[in-house]
């Protein structure tokens, strides 16, 4: 089994013409899966996932070559996808005409007709919760609970101060609590 | 880890609940979907890179070009069997299928029947032959009148008789005896004199100088049934026909 190679090597070997097209499979590789869940939460549909990841990888492979290496790969590619799962979700609210509460309700009715969706379970009350959260709080709960990423990183990603991201998780996850506890 | 546990007692902090709770993966992907993802990313990422070098490819002014070089083609490919094959060039305008004879003169005919889903109804004229007998007869008589006017106005004068002249040795002698009839009864019984080969003998003579003229001065055209009556009913015509002959014969 191949090791995991660093991000720096990998961005060398894609600057090299020999070996750009190893190097991007290889950085997809590493991080395809955390980055389609994290697209994957905010859109919820796999096929809406799919489409997003594969756009988001045409521009990582369009930009890579002007990426600063003073900032982290991995933090790069998140900011890529959460702004591509937001792009398609502004896209989708404008296709249905219809206001963010309705996208939100949209969301948790796409969770609803999921053949799994069981509405006495824990998990999918969870989900629903997590569905009724505005965008951004939804995103920052994401990232913290299931990537489990530190606010410092998360922070370059949403280009937002850590001390308000704390206050968006808290608030965050003191909705979702509510809304399992009345549902 | 480390992170791990700072995360979860910050949000035991927060929500025990949620603290408390399994992370689940509730959501389904297809099987193999995460050994494959790479390779179709990679796929899509390259022809969508390709296809922007394929745009740049076009020669500059090609498209204001296209239309004038599509045109030319069009004209450019009659010509190209005449370098390729004469003799296909020269066979190219001959058309080697046939059609019978009247195909296209009857084309009409038959798919009207086929329309009407019906055979289209001759109209016998032979049912009318008293009307032509009659029609032949009036012609007959005009020429006889107008010649017998003629003969009238041509006389010449010997001393204190003006005679009537013939005008033309050839005139026939139906026409040379016609200064006889004076009065419209002698008209009269002069036409019922008549033979029916006289009657034809003059109509193959003179019948297509007097057909039209004939036909106009003896047939009212007000009570000529309308073109649009006799199209929808083939009836109309016949039924006109009749009317006339017994009008005809009343007379």
């Amino acid at each position: 089994m191949k090791p995991i190679q660093h991000d720096e090597e990998l961005l060398a070997l894609f600057k090299d013409p020999a070996t750009k097209e190893q190097a991007f499979t290889d950085i997809l590789k590493k991080y395809q899966e955390r980055l389609y869940w994290h697209v994957r939460r905010m859109v919820i549909n796999h096929d809406d996932a799919d489409d997003v990841l594969q756009n988001m990888f045409i521009k990582v492979w369009k930009g890579l070559d002007n990426f600063r290496e003073d900032s982290q790969l991995y933090t790069w590619l998140y900011r890529i996808a959460t702004n591509e799962s937001l792009t398609f979700l502004n896209q989708q609210k404008k296709r249905n005409a219809i206001s963010l509460s309705d996208d939100e309700n949209g969301l948790s009715n796409t969770i609803k007709s999921d053949t799994h969706f069981d509405a006495n379970k824990l998990e999918w009350k969870l989900q629903l919760g997590i569905q009724s959260l505005p965008e951004k709080q939804r995103l920052v709960f994401n990232l913290r609970y299931y990537d489990e990423m530190p606010y410092e990183q998360m922070s370059r990603v949403l280009d937002t101060s850590e001390g308000a991201l704390k206050a968006s998780y808290h608030h965050a996850a003191k909705k979702i609590e509510e809304f399992i506890l009345n549902h | 880890m480390e992170r791990k546990l700072e995360i979860l007692d910050e949000l035991r902090t927060i929500s025990p609940l949620l603290a408390s709770m399994d992370k689940t993966n509730v959501f389904k992907i297809p099987d193999d979907y995460f050994q494959i993802l790479d390779k179709r990313i990679t796929a899509n990422v390259l022809l969508k890179e390709n296809k922007p070098h394929r745009i740049q490819e076009v020669p500059e002014g090609y498209f204001d070009q296209l239309a004038v070089k599509i045109l030319s083609k069009i004209k450019g490919s009659k010509e190209e069997i005449k370098d390729i094959s004469p003799v296909l060039f020269s066979l190219r305008d001959k058309n080697t299928f046939t059609v019978p004879a009247g195909y296209f003169e009857n084309l009409y005919g038959s798919i009207f029947n086929k329309i009407g889903n019906e055979k289209a109804k001759v109209v016998s004229i032979n049912s009318n032959k008293k009307w032509w007998r009659y029609a032949a007869a009036a012609a007959v008589a005009i020429v006889i009148m107008i010649g017998s006017l003629q003969l009238f106005n041509s006389r010449v004068t010997t001393g204190n008789n003006t005679q009537p002249v013939i005008v033309s040795a050839n005139l026939p002698d139906y026409i040379k005896l016609s200064f006889r009839y004076k009065t419209p009864e002698q008209l009269e019984n002069g036409i019922a004199s008549l033979s029916d080969t006289d009657i034809v003998a003059y109509l193959e003579q003179h019948g297509d100088v007097l057909d039209d003229e004939l036909i106009s001065n003896s047939i009212n055209t007000d009570e000529l049934p309308n073109a649009v009556d006799y199209l929808l009913n083939d009836n109309t015509l016949n039924n006109f026909l009749k009317m006339t002959n017994a009008q005809m014969q009343n007379k």
